[in-house]
């Protein structure tokens, strides 16, 4: 197999939307209107996905992650552009490429909502074709990573969201694909699902040397599990590179905490090489009493805070 | 079309509708009700026509082939018009077309496993009761094989009208009207409400080529061995009649799909 897992030259995507008119007389109208307006989702991205990897597609709402993320599994199609997923074209194999690939879309689930989940398993390792040995490896591999027996025999109907987002991550991995998609999988979870989610997929990605791309608007899914990050605004790539070269450019920043008198912390972003810590507190201090100081590092979020609001890399 | 995917849907959807064993309880009432009003029905009808056959059918065969349309209709039923509309209004579609399956394929299989329930927990113990019932009208030969080969055939028809219609849910939002339509019209003409005898000359000319005929007078007419589907010419004729409608139905819904689904993977659904 070639090393990229994904190569896109150049894509884009553009939707046609209705212009809809208001009220009974508008959607009358609506049905014989020719008004389209065309909304650019995706605009001219390249990138490249090497095997292996665990990339985080991030980007605010609306940037065309989602977008992204469906033309590379071949329910799309790019209005411009080349894309291969483990060498083909999706959307023109998309039969053929989702036997090689594993997706989860946040809040809807893929499994068979009456059934245990252990019956949602079998028709998965049946329509995909997979040897009775290897699903067996498989499921021993997901006991090592996580506790799937109470899960196992629950239909998915009675799970919790996170059981079921848990449970919808198996089920993408279980095929052994070569590329798993994963978007937004961590919405709505608490704190300890969420760390087991990652350390799940963190763990399959070792076994397995299985691509995944995720998307989220959690920076601890991205601190926990990206090496590399690609950010989306507007349809367009505005940032691909490693975390950590991130970290460096906003090397300067520092996050001030300040312990007001009633308990409360307040935060703000510091460029050191514009502005004093100093002067800050000293500042504050005027103002009102301040009975405790932290400076931190700049965290992953207030990063991509700063890349959304426009500090260009 | 590997046997081990087939079973394996098939499997599925037996466990899945055994699940909803209340529902199948709810059917076999509601049957009951409108079987009682048939008879009584199709009893004045009888009775006010003075002789003891009408069409060609006297009073029992009326009533074994409708009990037996209705059984056959519970069996046959399916909901693709009206999950497809939800699946794409929900945008759950994405992760059905996202299946390692052409989708025509999958679709019909997922809905397998419940056929056979419904063959099973309906289906039969009508057939049995009305065995009893009517004592030795139904002929126990060769008719039972024909009525399951044909009965094999119209459920694969009746997919595939389901599959001319459901994809227009692509191109409008509302199809609750477009599948009472659909319903209403493939009740009519195909013999599960009025059996087709009854029907006008001229307009049993043209019902008599229609794929929904197909559906259900085919395979009863068969069960029942009337209408020369006891000769070698007329089971030839018949068994003739479904391969066509199959194979007219299957390209023409395979194109339709092909150009409905262009709104999903071109506009997003
Ligand atoms: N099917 C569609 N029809 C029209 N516009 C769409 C469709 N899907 C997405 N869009 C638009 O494309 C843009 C990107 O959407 P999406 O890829 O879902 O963003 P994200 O996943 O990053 O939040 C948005 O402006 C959205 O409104
Ligand atoms: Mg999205």
């Amino acid at each position: 197999m070639e090393n990229e897992a994904v190569v896109m030259k150049n894509v884009c995507k553009d939707f046609k939307v209705l212009n809809r008119h208001e009220g009974l007389a508008g959607s009358i109208k609506d049905l014989f209107s020719h008004d389209y307006k065309t909304v650019s989702a995706v605009k001219d991205v390249s990138l490249t996905v090497n095997r292996g990897e665990i990339i985080g597609y991030l980007g605010p709402n609306g940037a065309g992650k989602s977008t992204t993320i469906k033309m590379m599994t071949g329910v799309l199609e790019p209005s411009s552009g080349e894309i291969l997923v483990n060498g083909k074209v999706p959307y023109k194999n998309r039969t053929e490429n989702c036997e090689n690939i594993g997706v989860v879309f946040g809040q809807r689930s893929q499994l068979w909502w009456s059934l245990p989940l252990i019956e949602s398993f079998k028709l998965l390792r049946d329509l995909y074709m997979v040897p009775q040995k290897e699903y067996d490896e498989m499921i021993e591999l997901y006991r090592s990573l996580v506790d799937i027996e109470p899960i196992l025999h629950k239909p998915v109907r009675q799970m919790s969201l996170g059981q079921r987002t848990l449970s919808d991550i198996l089920a993408a991995f279980l095929h052994n694909p070569a590329i798993v998609f994963l978007d937004e999988p961590t919405i709505g979870l608490d704190v300890s699902m969420k760390s087991k989610i990652r350390s799940l997929i963190l763990g399959l990605n070792k076994e397995k040397n299985t691509t995944v791309i995720l998307t989220t608007h959690d920076m601890g899914d991205v601190d926990a599990l990206c090496k590399r990050i690609v950010i989306i605004d507007h349809g367009q790539k505005i940032y691909d590179n490693d975390i950590e070269h991130l970290k460096n450019y906003f090397g300067s920043y520092r996050t001030l905490k300040l312990c007001l008198a009633d308990g409360t912390w307040e935060e703000t972003l510091i460029d050191e090489k514009t502005t004093d810590v100093m002067d800050v507190i000293m500042a504050r201090q005027k103002e009102t009493k301040i009975t405790d100081i932290k400076i931190l590092e700049i965290s992953t979020e207030d990063v991509i805070k700063k890349i959304y609001e426009g500090g260009s890399v | 079309m590997n046997p081990r995917r087939l079973i394996a849907l098939t499997r599925a959807g037996i466990m899945e509708s055994l699940h909803f064993r209340l529902g199948i309880f709810v059917t076999l009432f509601a049957n009951l009700i409108y079987l009682v009003l048939v008879y009584y029905l199709w009893k004045a009808i009888y009775d006010s026509s003075g002789t003891d056959v009408v069409n060609g059918m006297t009073f029992t065969d009326t009533m074994i082939y409708l009990i037996l349309a209705t059984a056959l209709f519970n069996f046959l039923e399916m909901f693709v018009v009206w999950d497809m509309s939800r699946s794409i209004q929900s945008g759950k579609i994405v992760l059905d077309l996202l299946k390692p399956m052409r989708f025509r394929i999958y679709t019909f299989w997922s809905y397998s496993g419940s056929h056979v329930v419904q063959f099973v927990l309906t289906f039969i113990p009508t057939f049995i009761v009305v065995m009893i019932v009517t004592g030795g009208a139904i002929k126990m030969g060769i008719n039972l094989l024909w009525f399951v080969i044909a009965t094999v055939f119209a459920l694969i028809i009746n997919y595939s009208i389901e599959m001319m219609v459901a994809p227009i849910c692509l191109y409008t939002e509302s199809t609750w009207g477009i599948n009472i339509v659909k319903e209403t019209i493939v009740l009519l003409l195909s013999g599960a409400s009025i059996p087709l005898a009854f029907f006008p000359e001229k307009v049993r000319m043209i019902v008599d080529y229609l794929p929904f005929r197909a559906v259900y007078d085919i395979p009863l007419t068969m069960l029942l061995g009337k209408n020369g589907s006891d000769t070698p010419e007329g089971l030839l004729k018949m068994f003739g009649l479904q391969l066509a409608w199959i194979l007219i139905l299957t390209v023409a819904g395979n194109l339709f799909w092909n150009h409905a689904v262009k709104k999903i993977t071109v506009n997003g659904g």
